[in-house]
C-alpha cells in the first residue's frame, strides 16, 4: 500500500517535466485542494462520527480571508501570510463556538446549526457589498510566487502530502484514539472517564482550520472569490468525495476527490451533447444514496475489508494445513 | 398602527408556512428520532407539482389538493425506501436524507427547468379588505386561517383519536407501545406521510405568497424550519406552532426596520436557546 502511495506521489511531482496541459494541471491542483478539504471532513465524520452541512462556511471563511486581504492590500507574501493567520484565527474562533453550543447535545444539533450557519455567511457575503462586492464577487493579484501555474501545482500537491501525513499522524495518537473510540461509542467513552465534549471540540476546530486553508488555496488557484464557496454545493463536495471514496481512511477522501473533480470536468463536457448532463448533480446524489445505504464504507473501505477477509480465508486455510 | 398591523399578519402568514413545514419535521423527529433533511425537498415539491396542476386545470383548490397528494405519495416512497432501511444508525439517516434532498431538488429542475417560476393567486383571493385605515390582503388571511385549521386538525388528532394516542404514547417510548402489540412501523409511516403532506401544502401555499417559486426555496424555509424546531423544542408540537409565530413575526418586523439582519436576528435567537434550554423554549418534552 505504501509502495503504491510513493509511486503515485512521484509520479505527479515529476509529471510537470513530461507533460503540458495547462487544463489538466488546473484540474489536479483543484482535486489536491478539494483532497485538503475532503479530509479536514474526513476527520469529523469518518473519524469522530460528527456530521456538519455546513462545511463550506470555513471553506469560504478562508477563500475571502485571502481574497479581501489581496484586493484590499498589497498582494505580497507578508500579506498573504496574514491572510491565513486570519483564516486560522476565524475558522478557530466559529469552530470552537459551534462546537461548544452544540456538541454536547445529539448528533443533529451540529448538523442543523452548522447549516444555519452557513446559510447566515452565504448571506453576509452577498450584502456586505463593501467588504465583499456581493454576489458577483472580485478577482485580485496573488503573489508573485504563486503566478506559475507549475509551482502553485508543487505547492498544493505538497500541501495535501503534509495535510495527509499531519491527520495519518494526528488519528493514530492517543487524541485520535479517542475520537474514534467516541465514534464507535460514546456513552462507553464517557464512562471509561475520557471528557468527550473536549475531544469533539478538538476534531471541530482541527477540521475547521485545515477547512479554511483549503479555502485559501482555492481562491488563490481561481484567483477570483464570489458567493458560490459559501453555498451548499461545496459542503456537498465535501460529502460526496468523504462518502463515496470511504469514510475514516483519509486516503478515501483523496480518492474521492479525484473522482469526484474528473467526473465533474467530464460530465461538464457532456452537458453540450444533453441537456441532463447539466444536472450532473443528481447522478451523484443517487449514487451517494446507493453507497450510503449498501456501501457505507466506500470505496477504500469496501476494498480492504474484500482483502482483509480472503487474507483471513487463507490464513485459516494455511492453519488447516498445518493441521493436517 | 396600521404598519404595524400590516407587518404582524405578513410575519403571522410566514410564520403559518414555517409551522406546516416545522409540524412535520417535530412530530417525525419527536416519534422515531430522524431528522428528516429531506422535509425542504418536500415543501419545493408541493410547491412545483400543485402549481402546475392549478396553472393546468384553473383550479387552485385542484392545486391544493394536489400538491398534499404529491406529499403523501414522496412521504411513503421516502419512508419506505429511504428511511427505513437505515433506520437506528443516526450518522448514516442524516447523511441519507441530505442525499435525498439534493435528488429531490435536482429532479424539480430537470422536470420544470432550472428558471424561477412566477404565481399569483386566484381571483377569489386576489385583492384585500380594507377596515377603515387598516388594509388586510386577503391571501395573507387566507394562509393564517389554513395555518389555524390545520393546527386545529392535528391538535385533534393527536388528542382524540386513537392513532394521536399511539402517536402521543409512541413519542414517549416506543419500545412499549411496540411490546403492547401495536404495529409501530405503520404509525411510523403514517406520521411521515401526514408530515410530508403537510410540508407539501405549505410549499403551494407559498408560491402565490411571494409570486415565484424556485427549486432552492425548500432549502431556505428548511433553514428557518430547524432553528424553529430547536426554538420549539425537538419533538415538541405546541412548541413548534409558537416559536414558527415567534419567527415569522421577528423576521417580517426585521425585514421592514433592519433587512439585512433578519437571518441574523433568528439564528442569534437559536443560539440563545441552544444555551440556555436545550430542550427548547416552550416546556419539557412531550
Amino acid at each position: 500500500m505504501t509502495a503504491v502511495i510513493l509511486i503515485v506521489a512521484a509520479f505527479l511531482v515529476l509529471l510537470p517535466f513530461v507533460y503540458e496541459s495547462r487544463n489538466l494541471f488546473i484540474l489536479l491542483t483543484q482535486i489536491f485542494v478539494f483532497s485538503i478539504f475532503a479530509m479536514s471532513y474526513d476527520l469529523l465524520l469518518g473519524f469522530t462520527g460528527i456530521v456538519s452541512f455546513g462545511h463550506a462556511m470555513f471553506f469560504g471563511i478562508g477563500a475571502y480571508s485571502i481574497g479581501i486581504f489581496m484586493k484590499r492590500f498589497e498582494p505580497t507574501l507578508g500579506y498573504f501570510l496574514l491572510a491565513v493567520l486570519m483564516t486560522i484565527a476565524l475558522t478557530a474562533i466559529v469552530s470552537f463556538v459551534v462546537g461548544l453550543l452544540t456538541l454536547r447535545l445529539k448528533s443533529h444539533f451540529y448538523a442543523m446549526l452548522t447549516l444555519s450557519l452557513s446559510g447566515l455567511f452565504l448571506v453576509l457575503a452577498e450584502k456586505w457589498r463593501s467588504m465583499t462586492y456581493g454576489n458577483d464577487g472580485f478577482t485580485f493579484r496573488v503573489p508573485e510566487q504563486f503566478i506559475d501555474r507549475t509551482h502553485f501545482y508543487w505547492l498544493c500537491l505538497f500541501l495535501m502530502v503534509a495535510v495527509f501525513l499531519l491527520l495519518k499522524r494526528f488519528t493514530n495518537s492517543p487524541l485520535g484514539r479517542v475520537m474514534q473510540a467516541i465514534r464507535e461509542n460514546e456513552q462507553r467513552t464517557e464512562s471509561l472517564g475520557y471528557h468527550v465534549l473536549h475531544y469533539k471540540i478538538t476534531a471541530s476546530v482541527v477540521s475547521g482550520v485545515l477547512a479554511g486553508i483549503a479555502g485559501v488555496l482555492y481562491a488563490v488557484s481561481l484567483r477570483f472569490v464570489n458567493t458560490s464557496v459559501f453555498t451548499m454545493d461545496i459542503t456537498l463536495d465535501a460529502l460526496l468525495m468523504t462518502i463515496i471514496g470511504g469514510v475514516g481512511t483519509l486516503v478515501g477522501a483523496i480518492i474521492g476527490a479525484g473522482i469526484i473533480e474528473f467526473a465533474h470536468d467530464w460530465l461538464t463536457a457532456l452537458a453540450k451533447e444533453h441537456a441532463i448532463f447539466e444536472r450532473w448533480i443528481i447522478f451523484f446524489g443517487i449514487i451517494y444514496i446507493l453507497v450510503v445505504m449498501f456501501f457505507p464504507k466506500g470505496i477504500v473501505g469496501t476494498l480492504s475489508s474484500l482483502s482483509w477477509k480472503k487474507k483471513k480465508q487463507h490464513a485459516v486455510k494455511k492453519e488447516e494445513k498445518m493441521a493436517g | 398602527m396600521d404598519l404595524i398591523i400590516n407587518l404582524t399578519i405578513n410575519g403571522l402568514a410566514t410564520g403559518m408556512l414555517i409551522f406546516l413545514l416545522a409540524a412535520g419535521l417535530t412530530l417525525i423527529f419527536g416519534l422515531m428520532d430522524v431528522l428528516n433533511f429531506a422535509h425542504g425537498g418536500l415543501f419545493a415539491w408541493g410547491a412545483y407539482s400543485g402549481l402546475w396542476i392549478y396553472s393546468q386545470t384553473g383550479s387552485f383548490l385542484a392545486g391544493i389538493i394536489g400538491a398534499i397528494l404529491t406529499g403523501f405519495i414522496l412521504g411513503i416512497i421516502t419512508e419506505r425506501w429511504i428511511i427505513k432501511p437505515v433506520y437506528g444508525n443516526h450518522v448514516q439517516q442524516i447523511l441519507i436524507t441530505l442525499g435525498l434532498m439534493l435528488v429531490l431538488s435536482e429532479m424539480l429542475k430537470v422536470i420544470w427547468g432550472p428558471n424561477q417560476i412566477m404565481a399569483s393567486p386566484p381571483d377569489y383571493l386576489k385583492g384585500s379588505w380594507e377596515l377603515g385605515s387598516i388594509i388586510i390582503i386577503k391571501y395573507r388571511a387566507f394562509i393564517i386561517l389554513v395555518g389555524l385549521f390545520i393546527f386545529a386538525a392535528v391538535q385533534f388528532v393527536l388528542k382524540r383519536t386513537k392513532i394521536g394516542l399511539v402517536v402521543r404514547a409512541g413519542v414517549m417510548n416506543k419500545e412499549m407501545v411496540q411490546s403492547l402489540g401495536i404495529n409501530i412501523q405503520k404509525v411510523f409511516m403514517f406520521v411521515f406521510m401526514m408530515g410530508a403532506g403537510m410540508a407539501a401544502l405549505g410549499g403551494v401555499l407559498l408560491g402565490p405568497y411571494s409570486g415565484v417559486i424556485h427549486a432552492g426555496m425548500g432549502m431556505e424555509f428548511a433553514i428557518l424550519a430547524f432553528i424553529v424546531v430547536v426554538i420549539g423544542g425537538m419533538g415538541n408540537f405546541k412548541g413548534s406552532v409558537l416559536a414558527a409565530i415567534l419567527v415569522g413575526l421577528s423576521g417580517s418586523f426585521m425585514a421592514y426596520y433592519v433587512p439585512d439582519l433578519s437571518l441574523a436576528v433568528n439564528m442569534l435567537l437559536m443560539a440563545i436557546v441552544l444555551i440556555i434550554r436545550p430542550q427548547g423554549l416552550f416546556g419539557a418534552k412531550g
